[in-house]
């Protein structure tokens, strides 16, 4: 029995949400986890595998996990699915061809069970590109204005320039204290 | 018996269950302590694999002990998971990078134990990084990772281009990288240590030897010793890096000077220095039955080369009474090589005591190895065939049958010298039965015709039974018998020879018998003289 209170303790005690960075291959997750974390742009290579950073923002912790988007790699990511309190999804906005396959590995997550009650954040990515497409486009794209029952919200930004991702994590940190109360 | 089931359904999750709930906590001392449970499992065998995802999550952490003991899990069960195995792949990669150089080569050292082949492509470019990493220790972790590499996927070895990249190392200034990366090129090259080394390293390769592992410095001794010296100094100067190990504990490398010492010896004879070989050999015969035959085996081949160098040590090669049987003939084909004038005596004492083992095969073997004595040292063949007639006169059925082969030799090597022996030999007649011993009495019986008196006789006895006996006797006896005749012509041995003759014309059905009966026979029937000229010619000495 004293373990079982320890445990309910410190699940409430210390307020670590743990985050799941997803997105296809090349969308730019890994420069934002540690565009996030360090606040520079780190030079990446296709991650195999994942990356586990804490990041601290508005006096909330988050334990954020960068997994691969490789093909090849997708299917792990339900190995990750369980205890997430929040999902950001990146998309390659410049990446006009694979927006498809992004919605629909999207979508594919929506349906987890054990993700149910994850919040959703969007990440329109590399608005500094020529072509890209809006964050209204994405939206209409990965149809999310479908979602009911759901705390999401896309934020345009560029993990290069450093624009937008703070403001996501602003809504992230608030929507997951939100939660808790 | 449906009641029973409830004994296979437990409520109790088990302690697999309770680790991996431990494993997500946060709290960096549970989690260490979780991890080094799981470990402990893991050594004593049970079945920890089912933790893998959740292990290999934990592995991106600042503390350097959990890193390692995950390390540790990864390399024991990336097989049994290659594919999530995969996802510690950018663990690996990030941590090949790390600032801290025992981080950087943990990762690469890890990543080279895990054998997936899936991992073994990611491999390639943090190993390249590796290689020519600022900090020696990375480097010569990647050295031997290189040798790893090259065992699970040659091809991709050679495509990167790492052999050349070892060939540098070889060349490094640090003495623990040089050395393993020539162990490394001598695991790729399967053993094969010539060419490793060339002119331009060589004093690099030299200076490594004393701060390496004992097992890279054999491997570097090989090296050393396939090396082709320029000149003379040069082989002096290898052979002197070789000399102060001649004492190591480790026999490996103690052998590995030898060679090395001898294939130089070859440049810079030297006596002095080969000389100094002897007493670690001789030491050797000291240790495990194992490493005993290793060195027996050794010293044979040295002797081939140097027949000489271990006369002055023969007693080493006396055999103890607990020796296994293998080091035993070893030791007793070394003895005969050994013997001089100086320890022959000796010698034979020892040898006189082997004769008469339980162990059959060994002292039919010492016994041989007296009549080789006898034709080794002339000055004491008499000792020797003293010794064997004792041997003889204990009427021990294999012993006496043994001697009388080598007793055949010793007159062949040694003509009309030992003719007063061949009476008593006869006497022993009766307790024949191995064809090598018959075949070598009746040679004597042909040889000796003139000086035995029952000659006659006992061929007659011989000729009676023919039929039953191997074909090797018949040779001899067929042979012996026309000898005989040739050399004490009479009507009875005339009747003796015509009768073989027959038997072997008409009723032996063996190709050799009767081709060698039918020249016999033409011969006999042409002329007499020729006849004892061909069939008693003087043959070549045993060697």
């Amino acid at each position: 029995m004293g373990v079982f209170f320890s445990r309910l303790f410190s699940y409430f005690g210390d307020r670590e949400a743990r985050i799941l960075v997803l997105g296809l291959d090349n969308a730019g997750k890994t420069t934002i986890l540690y565009r996030l974390q360090v606040g520079t742009v780190v030079s990446t290579i296709p991650t195999i595998g994942f990356n586990v950073e804490t990041v601290t923002h508005k006096n909330v912790k988050f334990q954020v996990w960068d997994l691969g988007g490789q093909t090849s790699l997708r299917p792990y990511w339900r190995c990750y699915y369980p205890n997430t309190q929040a999902i950001i999804y990146v998309v390659d906005s410049s990446d006009v061809e694979r927006v498809g396959t992004s919605s629909e590995e999207f979508h594919a997550i929506l349906e987890e069970e054990e993700l149910k009650d994850a919040i959703l954040l969007v990440y329109a990515n590399k608005q500094d590109l020529p072509g890209a497409l809006t964050d209204a486009e994405i939206t209409e794209q990965l149809g999310l204005s479908s979602i009911k029952n759901r705390t999401w919200a896309i934020f345009k930004c560029s993990a290069l320039e450093g624009k937008g991702l703070f403001e996501g994590l602003d809504w992230l940190a608030d929507a997951c204290a939100a939660k808790r109360v | 018996m449906p009641r029973d089931s409830k004994y296979f359904s437990s409520s109790k999750k088990g302690e697999v269950a309770e680790w991996r709930q431990d494993l997500k906590t946060s709290d960096k001392v549970l989690l260490k302590t979780t991890v080094k449970r799981i470990i402990a499992a893991m050594t004593v065998g049970k079945d920890v694999c089912p933790l893998f995802l959740d292990v290999i999550n934990c592995m991106q952490t600042e503390d350097i002990e959990l890193k390692k003991l995950i390390y540790l899990y990864a390399i024991n069960y990336a097989r049994s998971n290659p594919d999530i195995a995969i996802l510690a792949v950018n663990t690996f990669v990030k941590d090949s990078q790390d600032p801290n150089p025992f981080i950087r080569a943990l990762a690469v050292r890890t990543m080279g134990c895990i054998r997936v082949d899936k991992i073994v492509e990611y491999l390639c470019d943090p190993l390249n990084l590796a290689l020519r990493d600022p900090d020696p220790y990375v480097r010569k972790t990647a050295a031997i990772c290189v040798a790893k590499l090259h065992s699970i996927n040659s091809e991709l070895v050679v495509d990167r281009g790492f052999l050349q990249q070892l060939k540098y190392l070889s060349v490094d200034e640090n003495p623990m990288v040089v050395a393993n990366s020539i162990s490394a090129l001598v695991e790729i090259q399967n053993g094969e240590s010539s060419e490793i080394i060339d002119s331009q390293c060589l004093s690099a390769v030299i200076a490594s030897l004393d701060v390496c592992t004992e097992w890279g410095q054999v491997a570097i001794l090989n090296c050393l010793a396939a090396y082709k010296c320029v000149d003379g100094s040069e082989a002096k100067k290898v052979i002197e890096c070789a000399l102060p190990k001649l004492q190591h504990a480790n026999y490996a490398v103690v052998l590995a000077c030898i060679r090395l010492i001898i294939n130089h010896l070859q440049v810079e004879r030297s006596d002095e220095l080969l000389k100094r070989i002897v007493p670690p050999m001789v030491t050797m015969l000291n240790a495990e039955a194992e490493i005993q035959y290793v060195a027996l085996s050794s010293i044979e081949d040295i002797m081939n080369q140097f027949p000489s160098i271990f006369h002055e040590t023969y007693k080493a090669f006396f055999c103890k009474y607990d020796d296994p049987a293998y080091v035993k003939y070893k030791k007793l084909d070394i003895l005969v090589k050994v013997t001089n004038e100086g320890n022959v005596a000796d010698i034979l004492v020892e040898l006189r005591e082997y004769s008469g083992e339980v162990d059959i095969e060994f002292s039919r073997k010492a016994i041989r190895s007296i009549g080789a004595c006898a034709l080794s040292v002339p000055a004491f063949s008499q000792t020797c065939v003293d010794a064997l007639l004792i041997i003889i006169d204990t009427r021990v059925n294999y012993a006496v049958q043994e001697s009388i082969v080598v007793l055949k030799d010793i007159f062949r090597c040694y003509p009309g010298k030992y003719e007063s022996v061949v009476t008593p030999l006869c006497r022993s007649l009766e307790c024949l039965d191995d064809p090598d011993a018959k075949s070598s009495l009746i040679y004597i019986l042909g040889e000796y015709a003139g000086r035995i008196d029952s000659t006659l006789d006992l061929l007659q006895t011989f000729v009676d039974t023919i039929q039953d006996e191997p074909t090797s006797v018949q040779l001899q006896l067929l042979t012996s018998t026309v000898k005989f005749f040739l050399k004490c012509p009479s009507q009875q041995a005339k009747t003796l020879v015509q009768k073989i003759l027959k038997f072997a014309t008409t009723d032996s059905e063996h190709p050799d018998l009767r081709d060698r009966a039918y020249v016999y026979w033409r011969l006999l029937s042409h002329d007499t003289d020729t006849a004892a000229n061909v069939v008693t010619a003087n043959i070549p000495l045993p060697s």
